[in-house]
Formats: structure tokens, sequence, C-alpha cells
């Protein structure tokens, strides 16, 4: 499933940002290159050779950190929404936008309820049965990495995203966002490392190792985040402070 | 703006680039006590374990909170450092107070709620601990005094020769 949803944003993608420059309007190309990223993410987490394994603990993992956390980052920074505003035609852009500022859409990126389900999701799949039930039903599985996938973009958007949406926190909110889902990930990762049901994802000194894996891997993404929303700000708070010495210049001693 | 408010929002200003320089040297100090622990004692020497077996979960919450919040603390800190000397207006004196009262602080909770309260883990297994203990806590305490001290007296504002070719003092 996400594999579908990225292979079919990738295309359009594509298109539009084709469509775009034929009218000699530009788009970054960097923007392009967070989409691809995102989408080779997406791929190398879902497909063969690493698919074919996800059997093991040690793969589903990665597959977490690829498909809940780098993908949904390079996706928000590509800025899908934003580049089908400036293409589609008016009337499925208005319905867009309509959409975009729709309450249930400010609720659902809001930090606080992306957070939750982010964490929460991977609380119930770690420290309940499920993951031992993802092993043995496929629908269950799939529907485990479309909610890690989902959930990851609903955090990525509300806190480095650069579309569109409504009553975007300010960056300490942002930040706030980012070190309660990190401090959340690195705690489930040690509650794994000590109880995790033993019964699937093979022996107990693997499964160590794997929290590890996940606690740090974690980690380095998370500062990346950090890193990002940090920039994000410098930048604004550049141009804000440009704005105010060319004003004073104008305006003289 | 009216000549009449420009002496006012001077000292805005002023006290807004003290309060920035604080604020980037507190965030900077708690990163840099999280990234000592983590890589000198839980990587390095391996003194700290991963998890002890006996710690409560509001531990490994605490433990979380402090990890993660470490690290973002400190890339925080440093872009408001940058910013800061963007500006012209760094206070060194108050980022290095700002850096050793957070280092202070942090090294202190973790070593008296964390590793006491909290029985996260200790400073190191099999040895006699209380000198451990002692030392950790006392550094802990240097830096906060330390820091504190640099948090009084007169500060001026340094231009950055990092950042700017007409480096000196403009304060």
């Amino acid at each position: 499933m996400p594999l579908a949803l990225t292979l079919l944003a990738a295309v359009g993608y594509g298109l539009a940002w084709y469509r775009l420059s034929r009218r000699g309007h530009r788009w970054p190309a960097r923007r392009a290159a967070c989409m691809l990223a995102g989408s080779l993410c997406v791929g190398i987490a879902l497909l063969p050779p690493l698919a074919s394994h996800d059997d093991r603990f040690e793969v589903h993992v990665i597959q977490h950190l690829l498909l809940a956390m780098a993908a949904p980052a390079f996706l928000a920074l590509s800025a899908p929404a934003t580049l089908a505003l400036r293409t589609l035609p008016r009337r499925a852009r208005r319905a867009l936008l309509r959409v975009l500022h729709s309450p249930a859409v400010s609720v659902l990126t809001a930090p606080a309820t992306a957070v939750t389900l982010d964490l929460g999701g991977l609380y119930v799949l770690y420290l309940t049965g499920l993951y031992q039930a993802t092993e043995r039903d496929s629908v269950i599985h799939a529907a485990v990495h479309l909610h890690m996938f989902l959930a990851g973009c609903l955090l990525s958007w509300a806190v480095i995203g650069i579309d569109p949406i409504r009553r975007r926190p300010g960056t300490r909110g942002r930040l706030a966002a980012l070190v309660i889902a990190a401090a959340g990930h690195d705690t489930l990762a040690k509650l794994m490392y000590a109880w995790m049901p033993p019964a699937g994802g093979g022996p107990a000194a693997g499964r160590q190792l794997e929290a590890e894996l996940m606690y740090y891997g974690g980690t380095a993404i998370d500062v990346a985040l950090a890193v990002i929303v940090m920039t994000q700000w410098y930048l604004a708070a550049g141009r804000a402070l440009a704005r105010t010495r060319r004003r004073s210049a104008v305006a003289g001693p | 703006m009216a000549s009449s408010h420009l002496a006012g929002d001077v000292c805005d200003a002023a006290a807004k680039e003290t309060r920035r320089s604080i604020w980037s040297g507190v965030l900077a100090g708690v990163g840099l006590v999280a990234f000592i622990d983590e890589t000198v004692f839980h990587q390095l020497l391996h003194w700290h374990h991963f998890y002890g077996k006996s710690t409560p979960a509001v531990g490994l919450v605490s433990d979380g909170l402090f990890h993660a919040g470490g690290f973002i603390a400190m890339v925080a800190g440093l872009f408001l450092l940058a910013d800061a000397h963007r500006r012209g207006g760094f206070v060194p004196k108050r980022w290095w107070g700002g850096l050793l009262l957070g280092a202070g602080g942090f090294q202190l909770y973790d070593g008296i709620v964390q590793h006491k309260l909290l029985g996260l883990h200790q400073i190191r297994y099999h040895v006699t601990l209380w000198p451990y203990d002692l030392t950790w806590n006392l550094i802990a305490a240097v830096m906060i005094a330390a820091g504190a001290a640099l948090m009084t007296g007169r500060a001026g504002v340094t231009g950055s020769a990092m950042f700017r070719s007409d480096a000196g003092t403009a304060a």
C-alpha cells in the first residue's frame, strides 16, 4: 500500500513538475530530489531483498526506520501539495485547498495528534501481541506498514513540512513535538530491550541488538530532523533580519 | 520610529541579545553533557549500561527525554549561537555562564535524580560506588557555581572574528 501510494505520488509529482517547467515556471530541483529520495526509501523498505526477509526482526527495524521516519521526512520536504496547488486546474485546486484548510486536516496535522498516532501505534505494535500477529497474517502486516508510514507522514508534515497547512506551530512547538516523539521512541526501544513479548522476533540476544539499532538509528534521524527545523528557522530569521536592516537603512539614522 | 523611543529600544535590544546568548549557552551545555554521557560513558568506557535490570518505567522515560532532548538541545543551541553572531550581538561571558549552568544542572539531575532516585543505571559497576558519585556531583556543583559567577557583573557584546571581517569589541 505505501508503495503504491508513493509510486502514484512520484509519477504525479514528475508530471506536475514537467507541466510547470513547460509553462516557464521554476520549481526547486532539491524538492524534486526529496521526492525521489523519499520514494527510494519506501522502495528499499518494501521491495526485495529487504522485504523477502521481513520475518526477521532486524529487517523489520530497518524497515521501520526507513518507512516511518526517513521516507516521510523526505516526502514532507518535497512539498507535493504546494506543487499540486500550482499545477492543478482551478476547480481541483479549490477542492484541494478546501481539504487542506478543513478542520479535520488541521486536527490531524496538529503535532499532538501526529505524535499520539505515531507513538501510540508503535507502542501497541511492539508491546502487545500485534507484532506476533503480523507474522501470521499478511493483511495485518500490510495494515501495520500503512499505519507506520501514514503516521510518520503526519509527524513529518507537522514538524518539518513546508506545505500550506493551517495553524502550523512555531519553531518551539515543533521542536517540543520532536523531543516528545524522539523521547517516546527511545523509551520504547529500551522497553523492547527489556521485555518485548519473546514469542516472536527470534532469540533474546538478537532482540536486544535490534532494540539498540532502533534506539540509535532513531536518534540519528531525530537529530537530522532537528537540524532541518533549526535551518528553516535560521533562514526565516535571516530574511526577517535583512528586511529590518533594509528598512532602517532607508529610514536613515 | 520616534527618537524618544530610541534609548528604550537600545536597552531592550541589549537585554534580548543577552537572553539569546544565555539560552544558546544553556542548550549547548545540556547537549554537551548528554553527548559526553553517551559517547564517553556508554560507548567508549562501557561504564554505563544501556539498561539496568531494575530500572522502573519512569526512569526510562526520563532517560529517553534527556537522551533525545540533549541532542536536540545541542542542535538548537548551536543555531542560536550562529544567529547571535550574525546579529553581532554575541555576549561571550553570558554564553559561557549559560553553558556551565546548563551542563552542571543536567549533570546534577543525572547524578542525583536519574542515577539515585530513579535507579536508572549506576556510573560504574562492580566497584565501590561512592567516590564516583561524589566526583560526579562535585563536578556538577562546581560547574553550577562557575556558571552563576559568570552571570553576575558586567558583560559586553563581542563582534565575532569568525563571522565578521571588522572583528573587535562593539559594545
